[in-house]
Parts: structure tokens; sequence; C-alpha cells
């Protein structure tokens, strides 16, 4: 049966290079770039066997570490990159679990990612030329190492599947696994900034992960090489623990998911009552601003790009240790910013679902009130906390005036600006239920272009409060920055009603063409 | 209620009065429900609707079919201020949709096929929804999400997401979406699509009565079958052009309104299949 699902596998890869010519030109690239990566792995290796065994030590055991945690994050990242063999497909076939786990894992080391992670490992044993012990230990720590990787990529796969079964689990890790990427900017300018002391930290981050699962095994030769052989055998029993611990976690949830069917979420999404639309007044408005806060708690898309606001705040803090707190003092203004056109995609978002707007003949103020409504009631106190926690931490609370005037000036203006530039524009926006990451079809270089537009409006109009606000900053006169403050909410405020007002207008009057490009954007 | 003949619409005394529209303010009986005349739509190259007229009593329920691409869907479209015709004019109950379109959708109810509802609501807000959308206060919509929740047969799924609903579910939930407002005119483009038949008997009695309370309902549908029996007058359409028109007894003139159909759309083939599909 193990060569069954091999060569299923293997057929499936074939027969996928027949349907589409990209598939074969950007397999022969990958492949490609695997061999090239291997050659220099391989030649890096060679390499480091000139050095002191402490560095050959030091980087197995982090290379190998990030090799198992790149196995088991990858695959829940990339979810459906490989599903040609998943456990759905196979339930129907009669099958016991264990045949299936040792069938699943060979498939998963004869594989490309397989093939290369198990010639790197076993490449780690050509930096141990010199040292005979080691290279002995070598091959086995490094077998040891790439099932582990194999293992724990498909054991928390197997168990991801039988928890994603839920709709609401799926978009709530659609979401969360973004951030570290999202950090991932921050984390290389951190780490670029401090690589001088890093290589000197290095040797202890690598004793500290040895006697994690993640690194154990790559250990062990070097452990060896060392002369530290209690601590060898000592990773030899965390790894092969590991080892067994994940096969004993993956057998029990391929054995649940073999008989558990795929399962509607039913109950999951339920709630009781009428939940927001009893918080609102029963009005048009009311409604549509219920609506936008049951999909601000409900829809990722919406809450997905809250996300970016907790990582500014993380940044901020991190930017104001390191020595320079610019970013935190502004971190209101910046978040203002950031949301200020957050309403330019509501419609997008809305999808056809927007016909229930226009069959009902809701007026287009109603429609532009109700969602400015709910994205206010968000975002200015954010704004507003945003701007006066930091400043009274820093202990500079005489600009606060002039920072909230600004934030507040530039959220308003934006709710306005992005009232009439929804009714105006569409965006191209994943769908409903996709993940709210997707680039979506049709992101074309002028509908961006029209979001950096809106943006630059905003902060044209908001520019009296602007120049008020930095002036009072630089010269640090209370009495400008109030002015800030009160500029900033006058002006914004006209600018948001004027916004809703003519925003309204233009749905009216575009109503039916907004409904027919949206149809056209979902291929309807 | 087992299926009826043609022509005998029993009223249904489970529907509430609220849903019925009030008889009190019905216009005199020459006015009829839905009157086109002259509809154009043209996408790009591909006229969609080329000069079709259609006039539908108050009172009526009136099936409207074509084959696949006739332009059904977008001639309701157009009907109920959805898309924007080329030309030609369209009244509801004797007000111009594209002149005065907030009143004229305040008297239609539309169940649209391929448009998504906001499916992330539970079904009892979406209905609130669109009952407050349409600017009643909060005592008549709960009052009515509630009697519609009970005669689409959605009590217990009213907390459940409208995303988590089966299709048939979905159809009802729009059709519930549709009716709160009590529109007197209703337009349904497929309403019976993968609807269970126990619960299209009870939509269809649903829509006896409220026809029998004075309302009128517009159906599209590819069951003849169904229209033959549900619907008292009907359309055929094709191409975008009007084919036929009347009482459902005149246009199908003793024939069944398949036949009548097929005849009159043409495009039949007249072949048994290969050979070797032949069991026997």
């Amino acid at each position: 049966m193990v060569a069954h699902l091999l060569r299923l596998r293997f057929r499936l890869l074939l027969n996928g290079f027949t349907r589409s010519t990209w598939t074969l030109v950007s397999t022969v690239i990958g492949a490609a770039w695997g061999l090239f990566v291997l050659v220099g792995l391989v030649i890096g290796m060679i390499a480091l066997s000139f050095t002191e065994p402490l560095w050959v030590w030091t980087v197995s055991v982090i290379a190998g570490a990030a090799a198992v945690l790149g196995w088991i994050v990858i695959p829940l990242l990339l979810r459906g990159m490989d599903q040609s063999l998943s456990v759905e497909k196979l339930r129907i076939f009669p099958l016991p679990p264990r045949r299936l786990l040792v069938a699943l894992l060979v498939v998963g080391l004869l594989g490309v990612p397989g093939l290369v992670t198990l010639v790197a490992g076993l490449s780690t044993t050509l930096s141990w030329i010199g040292e005979p012990v080691a290279l002995i230990a070598a091959p086995f720590a490094a077998v040891l190492g790439v099932a582990t990787c194999v293992t724990a990529s498909r054991a928390f796969e197997s168990v991801g599947a039988s928890l994603a079964a839920g709709r609401r689990y799926r978009e709530v890790m659609g979401v969360l696994v973004f951030v570290p990427l999202i950090l991932l900017g921050p984390i290389i300018g951190i780490a670029g900034s401090s690589i001088a002391t890093l290589s000197e930290d290095l040797p202890g981050i690598a004793r500290g992960v040895s006697w994690t699962p993640l690194g154990a095994a790559w250990s062990i030769p070097g452990d060896l090489a060392l002369e530290r052989p209690l601590e060898a055998l000592a990773k030899a029993g965390i790894a092969v623990a590991t080892l067994a611990v994940l096969l004993l976690l993956w057998r029990h949830s391929l054995a649940t998911l073999l008989v558990t069917p795929a399962r509607t979420s039913s109950g999951s999404g339920s709630a009781k009552g009428l939940g927001p639309f009893a918080w609102y007044p029963a009005t048009p408005t009311g409604a549509v601003a219920a609506r936008t806060t049951v999909y601000w708690m409900r829809d990722p898309r919406y809450g997905g790009s809250l996300i970016m606001l907790p990582l500014l705040a993380v940044i901020a803090v991190f930017l104001a240790f390191t020595g320079s707190d610019w970013f935190l003092s502004a971190l209101g203004p910046i978040i203002a910013a950031t949301l200020a056109i957050t309403l330019c995609a509501e419609v997008s978002y809305d999808g056809t679902a927007f016909a229930s707007h226009l069959s009902s003949g809701v007026s287009g103020v109603a429609d532009r009130a109700g969602r400015v409504v709910t994205l206010g009631l968000i975002a200015v106190p954010l704004v507003v906390v945003a701007t006066v926690v930091p400043l009274l931490v820093l202990g500079r609370g005489d600009e606060i005036p002039a920072l909230l005037g600004i934030g507040l000036g530039l959220l308003l203006t934006g709710f306005g600006v992005s009232s009439i530039a929804s009714a105006r524009f569409l965006l191209p926006v994943p769908a409903a239920g996709e993940s709210p990451f997707k680039t979506p079809p049709g992101s074309t270089f002028t509908s961006q272009l029209g979001m950096y537009a809106a943006w630059l409006v905003v902060f044209g109009l908001a520019a009296p409060e602007l120049a008020l606000g930095i002036a009072a900053v630089v010269t640090g006169n209370v009495i400008l920055g109030v002015a800030a403050l009160v500029v900033g909410i006058v002006l914004g405020t006209v600018f948001m009603l004027v916004g809703i007002r003519q925003g309204g207008a233009l749905l009216e009057r575009r109503g039916p063409e907004l409904l027919a490009s949206l149809m056209q954007a979902r291929g309807a | 209620m087992t299926d009826a003949a043609p022509d005998s619409v029993v009223p249904d005394p489970a529907v509430p009065e609220t849903l019925a529209p009030s008889p009190g303010s019905a216009p005199p009986i020459a006015v009829p429900a839905l009157e086109i005349r002259g509809l154009r739509k043209a996408f790009g190259a591909k006229v969609a609707v080329d000069g079709l007229d259609l006039t539908v009593p108050t009172g009526s329920f009136y099936g409207l079919v074509g084959p696949n691409g006739a332009g059904k869907t977008t001639t309701l479209s157009m009907a109920t201020g959805l898309l924007r015709p080329d030309a030609g004019t369209i009244h509801i109950l004797g007000t111009d949709v594209w002149r005065d379109t907030v009143k004229a959708k305040s008297l239609v109810g539309v169940l649209s096929d391929g448009i998504a509802l906001f499916d992330r609501l539970t079904g009892e807000q979406l209905i609130t929804y669109h009952g407050l959308l349409h600017g009643m206060d909060r005592e008549t919509v709960a009052q009515r999400t509630g009697e519609l929740l009970d005669l689409l047969d959605l009590r217990s799924a009213g907390g459940t997401l409208v995303v988590d609903y089966s299709a048939g579910m979905t159809k009802k939930i729009a059709l519930g979406a549709a009716l709160v407002h009590a529109p007197r005119l209703l337009v349904l483009d497929e309403p019976f699509e993968s609807v269970d038949p126990v619960s299209a008997a009870n939509i269809r009695d649903l829509l006896a009565g409220y026809v029998h309370g004075g309302g009128t309902v517009i159906v599209s549908s590819h069951s003849m079958d169904l229209v033959q029996r549900m619907c008292d007058h009907v359309a055929i359409i094709g191409s975008g052009r009007q084919l036929a028109a009347g009482t459902t007894d005149e246009v199908r003139a003793g024939s069944t309104l398949e036949d009548r159909f097929v005849e009159l759309v043409g495009g039949r083939h007249h072949s048994e299949g290969p050979s070797w599909l032949r069991t026997s």
C-alpha cells in the first residue's frame, strides 16, 4: 500500500504537469532552486568542517531547528498547497490508520521538500570529517531530525484539519498566521541592527535551542565532538521522545479524521437574539450601523485590518526603547491615518449583497452614515487612547491637544473622503469567506492608485490642522496646539458631513452601476 | 396542501393579516401591477432584452418562463430598479420605476437569483435588517420577523448564521427578507430552486394566500409543470422578446405548457441518443 500511495502521489504530480504548462515551469524552477540551495548547503557544510567544532554545532542546531519550525509553519500558512493526498480524500478507502501513517510518512519524505531536507540533513555529516565519533553519529541524528520534520508537519496539519472543520476556526487562523509575517519586517530590522552582538550570542541561543524538541536531534553529533557524551545521550532521549509523541499524536488524529465525516459547523455560528440590532436605534441608519458592527465582529476581512494596530503599537514601543520615541508619540495620528480610508472598501466588501440596500430603496445618506457610525465608534476611542496614553507615559502631556487635533482631523476627514470614494470606485477585495490576505483577481494598478489618491486628498484637506499641530509641537506652544484641536474637530466634522451627503447622493445616482460592476467582479 | 388544479388558487388562513397588502389603498383594477413597454438592454454587443413588452395584471400569479439566457433575470432586475435599462419604460402600480425609484421600491419585494445576502447575519437579524432598511419601526419588524420565521419553518434556525444555511434554507430566508415590508408586488427569480418539496408546498401556499389578499406575484422558473399548476397567467420570453402571454389556459391552448414552450422556443433535438447508450 505504501508503494501504491507513493505511485499515486507521483502520478498526480505528473498529471498536474499535463494540465498546465505553468505548473511544469514553476516545478522546474522550484527544483532548480532547490538544487541550487542544496549545492550551496553541501559546499557550506564542507567549508564548515574547517572551523571549530563549536561553530559547526551552533550552525547545525540553529539551522536544524529552523527546518523543523519551517516544516510545521509553512503548510499551515499555505493551506491547500499540496492537498493531493489529504486524509479527506483517502477517507472513503478502507485503510488502517497505522499503515496509512507509514505510507504518508514515506510519501512526505520522498516529496521534493522531503528529499531536499534529507540531503541537507545528511550533508551535516560532511562538517564532522575531522571528528570521527561525531562523523558516525551524524547520519543517524540527521535521519532522526528529518523524520521529526516530516512527522511534526503531518501531525500539526492533521490536528489542524480536525479543528479546521469549523468555519470560525478557519477564519481566525487565516488572520493569526499572518501576524508573524507582518512582524517579520521589524524583526529583521531589529536583528540587522544588532547583528554584531548577535554573532556572539549565537552559541548561547543554540545551547538553549538544543534542549528543545526542535533542536535536540541536530545537537547530538556536536555534543559528542565537544566531549559532552551525557548531554548527547540526554538529547538523543529528547529527540526520540519527541518523535514518539508526534507519531502518537498524528496517529490519534488520523484515526479520528478517518472516521469523522466532514462536518458542517452548524451551531458554532449561532447567536441568540438580535445582537447589535437591539443596540442601535430602529432607523435605516441604525440598521446599517448594526449590520456593519456584526460584520466587524464576524467577518475577518473587517477585523483583519485592525490587526495592524497592535502591531504598530508594538513596533512603536520597541523603537521607543531603542532610543527614538517619535513613532510612539505620533502613534495616534498614524493610527488615524491608517483607519481613515478603511471605509473605501466597504461597498466592495458587501459584494452583490449590496443589492439588498438597492432594492430596499434606503437613502444613500443613511447607508453612508451607518457605516461611518460603526467605524467612528471603533476608531475615535482608539485614536484618542493611542494619542493620550503614550504622550502621558513619555511625560509630554503638553503635546496632547496638537497631536489629538491632527489625529481626529485626519480621521474625520477620512470618513468624509472615503464615503465619497467608496460610492465612486470599487476596490478588488477578497470575497466573503476568503482569506482576508488573499490578493484578489484584478488588483489593478488603477484601483491602488485610487486608494492613494483618496489618502492624498485626506492629507490635503487636513492641511490646516496638520500645519497648526506640527507648528505647536515644534515651537512647544500649547495655544497653537489647542487651535489645532479645535480646527481639526470642526473642519473634520464639516468634511465628514459633506462627504456623507455627497457620497449618499452619488450612491443613489450610481447604485445600479455599482451593483453591475460588483456582479461583474464576482463573475455573476 | 395537495397540488391544486391550475386555476383554483386556494386561500390559506395561515397567512397573517400583517403580510397581506392592505386592500384599502389598492388602486383601481385598471392599473397593472407591472407594465413594461419597449424594454431594451444590451451588454456590449450582446442584446439581452430586445424591445420587451409585458403587462402583469394586479392580483395575478404570473409565471415568466423562457430558455436559459432568454433575458428573464435581466428583465426582472430592471423591473425592480437593480439594473438601469437602455430604453423603455417600467411602471409598478402606476409608478415609474426609474423616475420615482424610492416609491417604486417600497411597493415591490425582490428575491434575486445569484445575488448574495448579508450572510454573516443570523436569519432573524437578516429579516430584521431588511425591515429596518425599509424604515419600519422596531415593534412591527419584530412581530413580522417572528411570523415569517414560523411560516418558513426557520424558527429553530433563526439564530444560525445564514452562511451556514443549506441552499434551500437560504432561498427561504431570502423570501422572508423580500416579504417583510408587505410589498404590493413580489418579484421572485427562481424561488423554488433547491427547495425541498414540503417547503416548496408551504411557500406556494404562502404565495397563494398573498395573491388572494390582493397582492401580485411574478415568478420566473424553469419548471413548466410548476408554473402551469401554480400560475394563473404566464408569459413565454425568448431572445429578449415576448413570444406569448396571457392566462395560463390561453397560452397553453389545450396542450401542456411544456409542449407549447418547446413549440414556441424551438431548439428541440429529435434523436434517441447514440446506439451504445441503449442497454437492450
